[in-house]
């Protein structure tokens, strides 16, 4: 469903991400971990078409994000690191707004936010204007927008950020959620422990390329080392 | 194909969050509706009660020399306080001991006027009041003197007066007050019309980029331009409402009697309703305009601060022009028309007068409607752009202080200057040379000029691209030229000029503009000798030949080509090269030294050597002295003021010559980024050249 092959972007003479190649199927969840700088917001941008790749292709659901950029956001929910809320729309109101520019149906919209609304918790602050929510209140709108049109796949770079720990685990029972109903989850982090919790398989990238990639556990094993943090500090040691 | 739907619900979300922003609603309906009448209304009170204060108390006034029925007669009037002869002195007037002082010369020969002087204080509104009751109780008295004079020869007193002479408009009181309203009321509108779009511009495009919403929206599937049409429409409506609020407002007000002045003047203020719907009406085309320019600037900037800053200079160029309005004499021409904000401003004046010409009307909305659509299309080309949206994206631009910004500079190899960094050495430059350019050259005259030229461009030039980290001969494009691109070259040049000669000739042609200017220029040209001309050629020709091509087909056209596609580096370095060539003396200029530019810079771009330009330079140049030295040489290129037309002729055909002989560059698609499939024939394939160049 979401694919990377020999990804690249290149600003001037820097490169920001290089030969990303990476696959997650219908029903997966990845976790793509990095240090900041390491190139995980690139690579999702240009998943998501805000970037134009320099080099290699990026697909969802088959669809290339340079020369099919509209197909792939169909299929595509992104939720950016800043979560993007409208302050003087009310959350009901920012929902109906991207239900519309997602292309659902008229006559469904409604039916799509409420949805969502019961889904993720919203009600009792639906029609309070986003910029007077919480921080956790603010996220599960954010997620519940990135879903409102149940896209097959999910690009969602840091989605716990800054969030305490019930808000957290609305977001990892979504996730769980969303794999469920077989939709194919990549997210960028640095919570060792949700991706532990979350993660089908993992990606670590190093300055823009793939170090190293596998299950939990396998990363683990080859690391020699007793845990996944553990793992990920020697491997980003060892690329740095 | 644009899908309306997504841009129509764009447009409804911006038009709900904007209503609900109190700044954007106090801008737009609390200030025109309240504000501006109480402001206008309390003005005027303050005005009167200035006027109340002023003449509550008589004018103290000295008189010295003045004959006791003079005294008698100042001393009686009310509005008066006569002072001793003693105060009537400057001084005192000055000091304020008296706010006016008269003195009169000894009487001597009765049959001569006795000369009276009035000292007043023209800084201070006392002392010019005083002045002004102290001259009209002279001239009643002098009046008083000649009809006893008259009386005493047993004439009449019409003897004295063979005319009497009264004005009688014949404005009727609503004319007069469109003719008020129509030197105020323009300005107003389009600065309220601009208001209402600037801060919505901003928050929608900059405001949502800070917020990181932009990059949300920009996921959804939709293309940017329908993003752009509902922003835009969004932003152009908040213009247009505030614009009209503000219209309505102020006629209401004007028209409710309130103005003491009107009624006293004989004026009413009024406008037809169809006046009014043709108002409203310019007004689409002008929020359109301020709409897009705002939010393709807007668009660009990271940050709410970046984009008022970006703005700004935006808002001031809009709005500053559009003075001319209220200035007398100014008629509204088929050119006024098609300026920019000017033309709709002037079409506002002349409907409020009641007598706008059919012509210039019909351009000014045209060509208000072309600039917008022009506007639209450059802030469309922003939202799609990733560097638009992210700043460029590797995050890596020199920040910190200034030292550190320097440092970075200067180590940072880049072969030739950023666009950006050329821009800003030609405007340091241009500020050099109006400011101390123009000093030496008034100190120094000719050899002022010198100095400039070598000192301020020449060498700078030099210096920027060997002092900074550049490769100094590709910054300067100091290559010889092949033999056939020299002929070329040549051909080009000498093509071009009778060209540019036409251009010219049917600017002064078309707005018959005051040539004092011009004429002064050629007058400083004109040799009178073998040694004078070759000074002049020296001064005026090769100086600037070497000289500004170093800094224009040099520094900034090399720039430019590194980030822009060809034609429009070519025509970019072509108008900064213009616009530096503007002068006080006359803006004639403008036109022939920027095609003399488009043709200099084709041709360095296609050789990529300087001192192709500056053989044709030198050239253009060279004519301008030679024909002014030689009136044989110029009867063979015009006839009088006109030009020849088998001239310009061949000139177009050598211009022709010269750029099929020119050799095409192969990298001629230009720069990686954004480059075009292939480089795109120059469009102005006929020439012309530039005779005030010099």
């Amino acid at each position: 469903m979401i694919e990377l092959d020999a990804l690249s972007k290149r600003y001037g003479d820097f490169d920001a991400v290089r030969g990303l190649t990476l696959r997650v199927a219908p029903g997966e969840v990845y976790a793509l971990l990095g240090a900041n700088g390491a190139g995980k917001t690139t690579a999702l941008r240009c998943l998501a078409t805000l970037l134009k790749p320099t080099g290699g292709t990026a697909r969802i659901g088959g669809f290339d994000v340079r020369t099919q950029p509209l197909e792939v956001r169909r299929r595509l929910g992104f939720l950016a690191a800043s979560m993007g809320l409208y302050a003087r729309l009310t959350a009901r109101e920012l929902l109906r707004y991207f239900a519309r520019l997602q292309e659902v149906p008229p006559g469904q919209v409604e039916g799509r936010v409420d949805e969502v609304v019961e889904r993720f918790g919203i009600a009792p602050f639906a029609d309070r204007l986003c910029g007077r929510l919480s921080t956790g209140q603010r996220q599960r709108v954010s997620v519940a927008r990135a879903v409102v049109h149940d896209p097959p796949a999910l690009v969602l770079d840091e989605p716990t950020l800054g969030l305490d720990v019930l808000s957290g685990e609305a977001i990892y029972a979504f996730v769980a959620a969303a794999r469920e109903r077989g939709r194919a989850v990549l997210f960028s982090t640095h919570q060792m422990d949700e991706v532990e919790l979350l993660a089908d398989r993992v990606g670590i990238i190093a300055a823009g390329r793939m170090v190293e990639e596998g299950t939990t556990a396998e990363i683990v094993a080859r690391s020699g080392e007793p845990s996944l943090a553990r793992a990920f500090l020697r491997i980003a040691r060892e690329a740095a | 194909m644009m899908r309306w739907s997504a841009a129509w619900t764009v447009l409804r979300k911006e038009l709900r969050e904007t209503l609900r922003d109190r700044r954007t609603m106090v801008m737009m309906v609390v200030v025109p509706t309240l504000l501006y009448p109480a402001i206008l209304v309390f003005m005027e009170q303050l005005a009167l009660f200035g006027q109340r204060q002023l003449t509550a108390e008589p004018a103290a006034v000295a008189v010295a020399g003045a004959e006791p029925p003079l005294v008698a007669f100042l001393a009686r009037d009310s509005a008066i306080r006569v002072l001793p002869a003693d105060s009537a002195t400057p001084a005192a007037v000055r000091d304020g001991a008296a706010e006016a002082a008269v003195v009169l010369s000894p009487a001597r020969d009765p049959a001569a006027p006795r000369e009276v002087r009035v000292l007043f204080d023209a800084t201070s509104d006392r002392s010019r009041r005083a002045q002004e009751v102290a001259r009209d109780r002279l001239d009643a008295w002098g009046d008083t003197l000649l009809a006893q004079r008259l009386r005493g020869a047993g004439l009449p007193e019409s003897v004295a007066r063979p005319l009497a002479v009264a004005d009688s408009s014949v404005a009727t009181a609503e004319q007069a007050g469109g003719y008020a309203l129509g030197r105020f009321l323009p300005l107003i509108l389009v600065m309220m019309t601009l208001l209402g779009a600037f801060y919505p511009a901003i928050d929608l495009a900059a405001g949502e980029k800070e917020r990181g919403t932009l990059e949300t929206l920009l996921t959804a599937p939709v293309p940017a331009r329908e993003i752009v049409a509902g922003k835009f429409a969004a932003v152009a409506l908040i213009g247009l409402a505030a614009a009209s609020v503000n219209l309505l407002s102020m006629l209401l007000t004007f028209q409710s009697g309130v103005f003491r002045f009107a009624q006293a003047a004989g004026i009413r203020f009024a406008l037809p309703w169809h006046s009014a719907l043709l108002v409203l009406l310019a007004l689409v085309p002008l929020s359109i305009l301020f709409a897009a320019v705002f939010l393709g600037i807007a668009v660009r900037s990271q940050s709410f601060k970046e984009a008022q800053n970006a703005l700004t200079p935006a808002q001031l160029a809009s709005t500053l022009p559009v003075i001319v309005v209220t200035l007398p004499g100014i008629d509204f021409t088929p050119a006024l028309a098609m300026v920019p904000v000017v033309g709709v401003a002037m079409f506002f004046r002349e409907l409020m007068t009641g007598s706008p010409a059919l012509l210039p009307s019909v351009l000014a909305i045209a060509a208000t409607a072309a600039y917008a659509a022009l506007a639209l299309g450059f802030a469309a080309r922003a939202f799609g752009r990733e560097e638009v949206l992210f700043g460029g994206g590797s995050g890596r631009a020199p920040g910190g202080g200034w030292g550190e910004r320097l440092r970075a500079w200067r180590t940072g190899g880049r072969g030739v200057p950023l666009p950006a960094e050329a821009l800003v050495f030609i405007a340091v430059l241009a500020l050099l040379y109006f400011h101390l350019g123009a000093r030496l050259q008034a100190e120094w005259g000719e050899r002022g000029l010198l100095v400039s030229q070598w000192g301020l461009l020449g060498l700078a030039a030099v210096a920027f691209a060997t002092l900074g980290p550049y490769d100094a001969r590709k910054t300067l494009a100091l290559r010889p030229p092949a033999p056939r691109a020299l002929l070329a070259a040549v051909l080009i040049a000498l093509g071009g000029i009778p060209l540019g000669w036409l251009i010219g000739w049917v600017q002064v042609r078309l707005f018959a503009p005051d040539l004092q200017g011009l004429q002064a220029l050629e007058q400083l040209l004109r040799a009178t000798d073998a040694q004078r001309a070759m000074w002049l050629l020296f001064l005026a020709a090769l100086t600037p030949a070497v000289c500004e091509e170093l800094v224009f087909r040099g520094v900034l056209l090399q720039s430019l080509g590194r980030e822009l596609r060809p034609w429009r580096a070519i025509a970019l370095s072509a108008a900064v090269f213009g616009a530096f060539h503007l002068s006080f003396e006359s803006a004639l200029r403008f036109l022939p030294t920027l095609w003399i530019g488009l043709l200099m810079a084709t041709v360095v771009w296609h050789s990529r050597s300087i001192f192709a330009s500056m053989v044709m330079h030198f050239t253009n140049n060279a004519l301008v002295v030679l024909m002014l030295w030689s009136p044989r040489l110029r009867g063979l290129a015009l006839d009088g003021e006109d030009p020849r037309w088998a001239v310009v002729l061949a000139g177009a055909a050598a211009l022709a010559a010269g750029l099929w002989l020119l050799p095409r560059r192969a990298d001629a698609a230009g720069p990686a980024e954004g480059a075009p499939a292939a480089v795109p024939a120059p469009a102005w394939a006929g020439p012309q050249p530039n005779p005030g160049d010099a």
